[in-house]
């Protein structure tokens, strides 16, 4: 019994070698990836960037608000809007390789600018994910009630959906089951990845051609042919139309950066990535492109009946469409959008979740927000406040707004437009060191994330901006204020003052004795 | 002899740990706590994407088995492991097998208001899969003194003396007092037509067990315990504070694997002490196991 105690902690190897980041870290411990390496082809990044977009929910959710501000020049809003998406997503990969660390833009923006900036750029990315959180629940519950109704062949059913204290009950049932399965952190798999991909393409395209062939036979609502004016943005009417589409138009993108931020996860990092986001948006643009050009051939832009320009219709376009376009087939397209508004419901609730969990971490956020369950290892306080988070603004939102699905997608696009913008400046700044030294670097660690996040702050203000007039977006207002404006500043407002009780209470963060701004200019050289 | 104790930062993983102590002090055993992380599948898409949350949960886990390892009394060797897998019963028996353990510690589960033992998920898949013993810590196990007893179920069928092996082997290391037993339900059992009663069935099992089995010069004691359930059989036996009941995998398991059979299931959910259940034709440490693979891979 003379066993002398032996005591050692220790980790095993793929942990501990992936625990720390080396580069860019400044002794703060910024940390590396834990992604399953080497697991995922081109085809797979594929389907995870589709996936990640939604298409099928993104389309039913923008299309109608896009038509409200841009009309017939959908397509033109839809191609220019992936410019600055595009741009900011080059610098969002400089920034994810030098610093990986789950608190993301909240992380970055505090290394460039400081504390302030960064907190406001977490908030941001919380703020944009809980709104789409609840945006996403609430069209799973339309189209829930829609497929019931199609179901049943009883028409009532669909009609559910508009009674409020139903609605509102119904959706918060949906974000707190997605925020159980989030917090059990169960995860999707391979398999319904694929089948939930191909399927929402099928019915896309499924729902152009039919809407095609009825323009074709003579028997669309409101046949319109197609001109080439309708891919000049620059015929587009005003400035303030134009901010607008272009930022619901960032809107249908977000999730295609995800392609480009995937490494070691590929079979191939030195070229999967690269190639999976080219044939990603390739798809997707293929699949918006026919979709927009057949909702507008085949309803035209009126403002009655069918017309995509109708504000009845704007809030959710196929639930209106896809019966008339579709006939019996119709239950399809409800089911895919049901399934992919379902499945990014649960996995968007990760997002906030690690966002928090990375803000507490860092003492931005009381502590509690840090807290990992120990039995799932998932983010527990931080999962069920961003749950509850996204059921107040929805019940707020639902309360208040004549149509709260199309104002909650504008004031997204603002939120994305704002958080994007401190990430891509935020990335220039960060590496000014190493700007001019070589193409590669003056190109996509300083020019692209310029233009993005000075286009994307841009279309923010413009937004914020416009958003007062009491008749913007679905026509909303309180006292006089235009909802958008109410929903988007608030939200912000909200987090400013949230901030600086944060710095009354814990100051630590905001004297940078937690997350240091970096004390000298990022040098990979020195 | 090295015990692999799942750990996890709540209730079920102090019972656990305290389990393995008292087991570990009796057999002079090491502990390796283990803590698993998930792994997160790249198919999971999660945007933003969000790269490095992984490494917090991993400096959680490493604090959470700091704080354990500060638990474990001084005289019990331990260390700990933080290991990434998608399933937490897979990763903890590839770490036993790993590690050649010679016994897997869990803690049984937590939320049973009334019934004794209720199993959480890892429990019940590592019940139905694990290829080395599985103990498992009732809730509330506060015991870190060694154990006292060895109690040895002994069940009806062929291929249950696999399990006396290794209960007369783990016994006879330390001089461990070992209890025979036979649970016998009264209800709708015997055969009719004055056959032998279910009581004497039992005495004539107790009595093979014994016959030309070498018990290394431990005390052997002898039960019979009977009841209208298996449930009120096990009630009516008398259970010392620092004893162990040890069970055979049910004969439904692969070779070198568990399975808990129906009786097995329904002893534990009214057994007031730890149970370890052994798997079909394992063979004790030292008695030639071949599956062990490598060294401790953290240097």
């Amino acid at each position: 019994m003379s066993a002398e105690a032996v005591r050692s902690v220790s980790s095993e190897k793929g942990v501990s070698e992936d625990g720390r980041g080396e580069k860019g870290s400044g002794g703060k411990g910024l940390s590396g990836k834990g992604l399953k390496a080497g697991s995922v082809g081109l085809i797979g990044a594929v389907v995870i960037g589709v996936s990640c977009i939604a298409p099928a929910y993104t389309l039913t959710a923008a299309l109608g608000p896009t038509v409200a501000e841009v009309g017939v020049h959908l397509p033109a809003i839809f191609l220019v809007g992936f410019i600055p998406m595009l741009l900011v997503a080059l610098g969002y990969r400089e920034l994810n390789n030098a610093m990986p660390d789950a608190g993301t833009s909240f992380t970055w923006a505090s290394r460039a600018f400081g504390p302030w900036i960064g907190w406001m750029g977490g908030w941001g990315l919380i703020s944009a994910t809980i709104i789409v959180l609840s945006n996403l629940a609430a069209v799973a519950v339309d189209f829930f009630y829609l497929m019931l109704a199609q179901l049943t062949g009883n028409s009532g059913l669909a009609d559910l959906s508009a009674n409020l204290p139903l609605n509102i009950a119904t959706t918060l049932v949906f974000i707190a089951l997605a925020c159980w399965i989030s917090y059990r952190g169960m995860e999707t798999t391979k398999t319904f990845q694929y089948v939930l991909v191909a399927f929402q393409l099928l019915v896309l395209g499924w729902f152009a051609v039919a809407a095609f062939s009825h323009v074709a036979n003579g028997t669309a609502f409101d046949a319109t042919a197609i001109t080439p004016d309708w891919f000049n943005p620059f015929a587009v009417g005003s400035f303030t139309a134009f901010a607008a589409g272009v930022s619901l138009s960032i809107f249908i993108y977000w999730g295609w950066d995800v392609t480009l931020t995937m490494n070691e996860e590929t079979k191939n990092p030195e070229k999967t990535p690269g190639r999976a986001a080219t044939v990603t948006v390739v798809v997707i643009v293929v699949i918006y492109m026919t979709v927009a050009l057949a909702t507008l051939a085949f309803a035209g832009v009126g403002e009655t009946g069918l017309g995509a320009g109708n504000p009845d219709n704007q809030a959710s376009i196929f639930a209106v469409l896809a019966g008339p376009v579709m006939g019996p087939f119709a239950i399809l397209m409800s089911l895919a959008i049901l399934s992919s508004s379902a499945a990014s419901l649960q996995s968007t609730f990760v997002s906030p979740a690690r966002t928090l969990l990375s803000m507490g971490h860092y003492r931005a956020l009381p502590k509690k927000f840090g807290r990992i369950s120990p039995v799932h290892k998932s983010p527990s306080y931080a999962t069920i406040a961003s749950a509850v988070a996204a059921a107040a603004f929805y019940i707020i939102t639902r309360t208040v707004s004549e149509n709260a699905l199309w104002d909650t997608i504008t004031a997204l696009g603002m939120m994305i437009c704002f958080y994007y913008g401190i990430t891509a400046l935020a990335c220039v700044w960060y590496f000014r060191a190493e700007a001019f030294r070589g193409i590669r670097a003056f190109l996509f660690k300083f020019l692209a994330p310029l233009v993005g996040g000075v286009v994307l702050l841009v279309m923010f203000v413009k937004t914020a901006y416009d958003s007062m007039d009491p008749a913007y977006g679905s026509g909303s207002n309180v006292g006089g204020l235009g909802l958008v404006f109410i929903l988007g500043m608030g939200v912000l407002l909200l987090g400013v003052v949230l901030m600086f009780i944060m710095y009354k209470v814990q100051p630590a963060f905001f004297k940078g004795q937690v997350l240091a701004k970096s004390s000298q200019v990022f040098d990979p050289d020195v | 002899m090295r015990y692999v104790v799942g750990y996890s930062a709540n209730a079920r993983g102090r019972d656990a740990v305290n389990l393995a102590i008292a087991l570990a002090r009796r057999q002079n055993a090491s502990l390796d706590l283990v803590m698993v992380v998930p792994e997160t599948s790249p198919y999971n898409v999660v945007h933003p994407p969000a790269a490095g949350y992984q490494s917090i949960v991993t400096d959680q886990a490493q604090l959470w088995l700091a704080e354990a390892l500060a638990l474990i009394p001084a005289d019990v060797p331990a260390q700990t492991h933080v290991r990434k897998g998608e399933s937490e019963a897979s990763v903890l028996i590839a770490a036993a097998e790993e590690l050649a353990a010679g016994l897997l510690v869990i803690g049984a589960g937590s939320r049973g208001l009334f019934k004794r033992f209720t199993i959480g998920p890892v429990a019940s898949t590592l019940l139905h899969a694990a290829t080395v013993p599985v103990a498992l810590a009732p809730q509330g196990y506060d015991r870190t003194d060694p154990i006292t007893r060895l109690t040895c179920g002994v069940g009806l069928r062929a291929g249950a003396e696999d399990v006396l092996d290794v209960a007369a082997a783990a016994a006879g290391r330390r001089k461990l007092p070992l209890r025979l037993v036979s649970l016998v339900a009264l209800d709708g059992g015997g055969a009719p037509g004055g056959a032998k009663g279910p009581r004497e069935h039992a005495d004539e099992r107790l009595a093979a067990a014994v016959k030309g089995r070498v018990f290394h010069g431990v005390p052997v004691e002898l039960a019979v315990a009977q009841g209208r359930s298996i449930e009120d059989a096990v009630d009516h036996l008398a259970w010392e504070d620092g004893e162990v009941l040890l069970i055979g995998s049910s004969r439904l398991a692969r070779d070198n694997a568990l399975f808990l059979g129906s009786t097995a299931n329904r002893i534990l959910r009214s057994l007031p002490v730890p149970m370890i259940v052994v798997p079909r034709s394992y063979k004790s440490v030292g008695q030639g196991r071949q599956s062990i693979q490598s060294e401790e891979v953290n240097q």
